[in-house]
């Protein structure tokens, strides 16, 4: 079976469309970011996080109003699985204190649908802040060592822009993560340390695919004129074309299944992933190599490479 | 050919070693089935009889799943160094405990040393350290290095005391490692008793026999601080942040500990009895406590002495929970390092539990020294602060022995037994970070994992076979290879798999297929071009080496950060991300490349193999 034979889309004509789809996604995410700013996780904020489950199904808004009336202060919401709830608060004291006030409180005034405390998460602020540093200093490091694999591997113009276009990526990412958190009970769509584990999953994945259009690129740059460069960016894009799309297919595929079966804990990485798998195949082909080669029209030196094939 | 052989042979090997590895963790689930199987439990006793050493090996060997899966506590803790300093600095003025203050509220928000930070601190206000530590011909660049030498010891120390704790409460297989300059984590796994295991972990076992003022003093000491306003609230009042649980419940956002109103007298709280027993009611307990740490009231007491509240409260007659009050001295006759050996018993007078104890030869000399000394007097026995029991002294004590009652079960008995054997903690600790997890909920994410393990498998290879036809049949071969390593490696490593884990591991399923498409992609366009099948295939996988080699070597760098700066949780997903991709390498690069081989020479496959 063929999806895309023979493709023969003019990529570089259309790139200033492009661009202004890319800046408007960018300065979407950065105004929501400024405006709404970002739903964090207790890895970051610091607070506790209970998973209570019931024997019965349970109306949520019943067991809010018996644990505010217990003295926690604190969210409660549908916790994506069957008879379950979440409650997030601030509090990171002694967490047994916390379990037995809940426990007490439900079995005093639900003591026909048993509760029980399946899980507690609680993060105290100093820790919080280390993996908020632990976090940016990952991302920062991923950065800058990718450019410098690039550099070495292409040339400095390529490792920059592919380095924008992850950049790109990831801002798109975190926009819409500031859009959408807190409007889904099934996915809260909040910034923990998983969804750092998916930036730079996605970090790695978008440069990947962007290094093999450049590696097209490369090999049929050899010994060309400049004059020549639209062309051959052109039929490198749609040669690479069907290889990329198969391949954030299969990816995507992965992640759908780990959305639907994996469960609510894993369920916020599935959608940052998945969101970044479409933003870096976009880029890698209508972001990082247009803007190679808008740089060398302007710089007007040919392109030496390294690196053999 | 010559060169297929050796490749083969590698396949075979690789291949080989995964199953010897996996071998175990499949021998493990039929045997721990069989035993669920049987009827009755003297079969099944029987059956692990017989089969013991089998069992115990292949489960050793098997692979372990992360505390997400099977239940368990993850618990990050502190070690609070800054009381370390503060017991090893001498001269303590208000000028130092300013500095400290200040330097513990920078802490909270910097993973920095401690030490480095109060040095910082200290070069700021152009004060020398040897103003207040060691000698004072020592420059500020050898008391750091002291300092930081007594830190590290003590988190080690810790975090060997609180290994022992565990092994001694007996937990199987505990995790327990430190992290940075004053951090320790520990991961417990079946644990059902999550409240008593931190109360282990955490109780500090500073353990102190002091001497009780007389009624008189004790009278008078409270009438002084009944006069006193009663300024400030339970949430402000412990201004020493060093007192680690007033800390945490200090600052709780949630309401959990119900504090009394502001504005309520102080002798509302402290009252005493017909008998002249001085005592505070249970609810005013934490606020009560608070105040005795509070530096005006402590002015306001004798030279060299402290109140202290009992750790178990008494009953009136209606069943009111009210704590005695004592006056003890400040500095104590004797601390709990003369310890050597503890043991929970039951009195011999009622059934209350008790730990009895006995020191080594300096202590039983000074306790001799010291009971002889105060006959008729109560010498206070007090743990982490709290008095325990106040007994009055009867006779000189020369064997070396002592008891702790007024402990309210047999389980606190063991728990105190257990402390004082492993020793006390060089500093307070406490926690920072704890994960949960139940079993039950262990148990569905283990479903979860599973489902998602075989439906990401199946939706990719079927559609490689629906995409690629019979070359697509060779990917799926090479990703079967590949969950192999990723699993085998695991269990070779004896690392655990989490539902992260699982998540990597779906999502290399993903990834892994991309050498293959990249590699079939290019097969195709050379078909296209009219070459032959046999150097259509050559030209595939050497064009598209280079960009294999890049995007995993890209991958894996990102992985590999991951897996440097993640902790817990994420750490799990970063490691099977790696194992996956550098697997991936090896199965298209390798081993499809070898089917490829073998089967266009047969002629097995043509030119419509590739879709």
């Amino acid at each position: 079976m063929r999806l895309f034979q023979k493709t023969n889309f003019n990529f570089i004509k259309h790139r200033k469309i492009a661009y202004a789809i890319s800046l408007l996604l960018m300065v979407a995410g950065i105004v929501s970011l400024l405006v709404r700013g970002l739903n964090y996780g207790i890895d970051f904020k610091g607070g506790s996080e209970v998973v209570i489950r019931f024997s019965k199904s349970v109306d949520v808004s019943s067991v809010r109003s018996i644990i505010g009336q217990a003295g926690v202060r604190g969210s409660v919401k549908q916790y994506g699985m069957e008879r379950a709830v979440l409650l997030s608060t601030d509090y990171h004291g002694e967490t047994a204190d916390l379990k037995g006030l809940i426990t007490r409180a439900l079995a005093d005034r639900m003591p026909g649908n048993p509760g029980e405390v399946v899980s507690v998460q609680a993060v105290g602020p100093s820790i919080a802040s280390d993996m908020k540093w632990a976090a940016m200093k990952a991302l920062g490091a991923a950065l800058v060592g990718i450019l410098l694999y690039v550099s070495v591997r292409f040339e400095i113009k390529f490792a920059t822009a592919g380095v924008l276009a992850i950049f790109h990526d990831v801002l798109t990412v975190l926009g819409l993560f500031s859009l959408l958190g807190g409007i889904f009970d099934f996915m809260p769509l909040e910034v923990d340390q998983s969804i750092i584990a998916a930036f730079l999953t996605i970090a790695g994945y978008s440069i990947t695919d962007t290094v093999v259009v450049y590696d097209r690129i490369r090999e049929r740059l050899r010994g060309q004129k400049p004059s020549e460069y639209e062309r051959i960016f052109n039929e490198s894009m749609n040669q690479t074309l069907s290889r990329t799309i198969i391949t954030s297919g299969t990816l995507m595929i992965s992640v759908l299944v780990l959305f639907i079966f994996a469960g609510p804990a894993i369920r916020g990485f599935a959608f940052a992933m998945f969101a970044g798998i479409v933003v870096g195949t976009y880029s890698s082909i209508f972001v990082a190599a247009p803007i190679v080669f808008d740089w060398q029209q302007r710089s007007k030196t040919a392109i030496k490479l390294r690196g053999a094939s | 050919m010559k060169n297929n052989r050796f490749k083969l042979i590698l396949i075979a090997v690789v291949a080989l070693v995964s199953v010897w590895s996996i071998w175990p963790t499949y021998r493990d689930h039929e045997l721990s089935r069989t035993l669920s199987a049987f009827r009755s439990s003297e079969d099944s006793l029987k059956f692990a009889i017989d089969h013991r050493a089998e069992i115990e090996q292949a489960r050793d060997k098997s692979l372990k799943l992360g505390l997400d899966l099977r239940g368990g506590m993850h618990l990050v803790m502190e070690v609070d160094l800054f009381d370390l300093i503060e017991q090893k600095a001498w001269n303590k003025d208000a000028r130092f405990q300013q500095i400290m203050a200040s330097v513990r509220s920078s802490a909270a928000t910097s993973g920095d040393s401690p030490v480095e930070l109060l040095a910082a601190e200290f070069k700021k206000q152009g004060i020398p350290l040897s103003r207040y530590f060691y000698d004072i011909r020592n420059s500020d660049r050898e008391i750091v290095d002291k300092l930081n030498k007594e830190s590290q010891d003590a988190l080690v120390r810790a975090k060997e005391i609180i290994r022992n704790r565990i092994d001694q409460y007996g937990v199987a297989e505990p995790l327990i490692q430190t992290q940075g300059a004053r951090r320790i984590i520990i991961e417990l796994s079946g644990v059902t008793d999550e409240t008593r295991v931190r109360k282990l972990l955490k109780g500090s076992a500073k353990l102190e026999f002091r001497l009780v003022k007389d009624h008189e003093s004790l009278l008078r000491a409270i009438d002084t601080i009944n006069s006193m306003p009663a300024q400030g609230q339970v949430v402000t009042a412990p201004a020493d942040s060093s007192v680690a649980p007033a800390l945490l419940a200090g600052q709780a956002g949630a309401k959990v500990a119900t504090a009394p109103a502001p504005g309520r007298k102080l002798s509302d709280m402290i009252g005493v009895m017909k008998n002249g027993l001085v005592f505070t009611p249970e609810y005013a307990r934490d606020y009560v406590s608070a105040m005795f740490k509070r530096e005006d009231v402590q002015a306001r007491l004798p030279q060299d002495t402290e109140l202290l509240i009992a750790a178990k409260p008494e009953l009136t007659e209606k069943g009111e929970k009210f704590f005695p009050i004592y006056l003890v001295k400040k500095s104590p006759e004797l601390t709990g390092g003369v310890i050597t050996e503890a043991k929970a018993t039951f009195g011999t007078e009622n059934v209350q539990p008790e730990v009895s104890m006995s020191m080594n030869d300096e202590g039983t000399s000074k306790w001799a020294r010291i009971t002889g000394a105060n006959i008729g007097k109560q010498i206070a026995i007090v743990l982490d602060g709290a008095v325990y029991s106040a007994p009055v002294v009867q006779s000189r004590i020369p064997n070396g022995n002592s008891v702790i009652n007024g402990i309210s079960g047999l389980e606190e008995a063991k728990d105190l037994e257990i402390i004082l054997k492993a020793g006390a903690l060089p500093a307070p600790v406490r926690i920072l970070e704890e994960r949960t997890v139940g079993p039950s909920l262990g148990s569905d994410y283990i479903q979860a994992g599973l489902m998602s393990m075989i439906w990401g498998f199946a939706a990719v290879a079927i559609f490689m076979v629906f995409y690629y036809n019979k070359a697509g049949l060779a990917a799926d071969f090479a990703l079967v290879l590949n969950i192999l390593i990723v699993i085998s490696v695991l269990a070779g490593f004896k690392a655990s798999l989490s539902l992260p884990g699982i998540a990597g591991i779906v999502l290399t399923m993903g990834m892994a297929v991309d050498a293959n498409v990249l590699i079939y992609e290019r097969i195709r366009e050379e078909l296209a071009e009219g070459k032959m099948l046999k150097s259509a295939v050559d030209a595939g996988y050497s064009r598209a080496f280079s960009s294999i080699l890049d995007s995993h070597v890209t991958t894996l760098a990102a992985a590999f950060l991951l897996s440097q700066f993640g902790v817990g949780p994420v750490q799990g997903f970063a490691v099977t991300l790696m194992i996956g991709t550098g697997a991936s390498l090896f199965t298209a690069i390798v081993v499809t490349r070898v089917i490829f081989d073998l089967l266009v020479g047969s002629g097995f496959m043509d030119e419509k193999s590739f879709g």
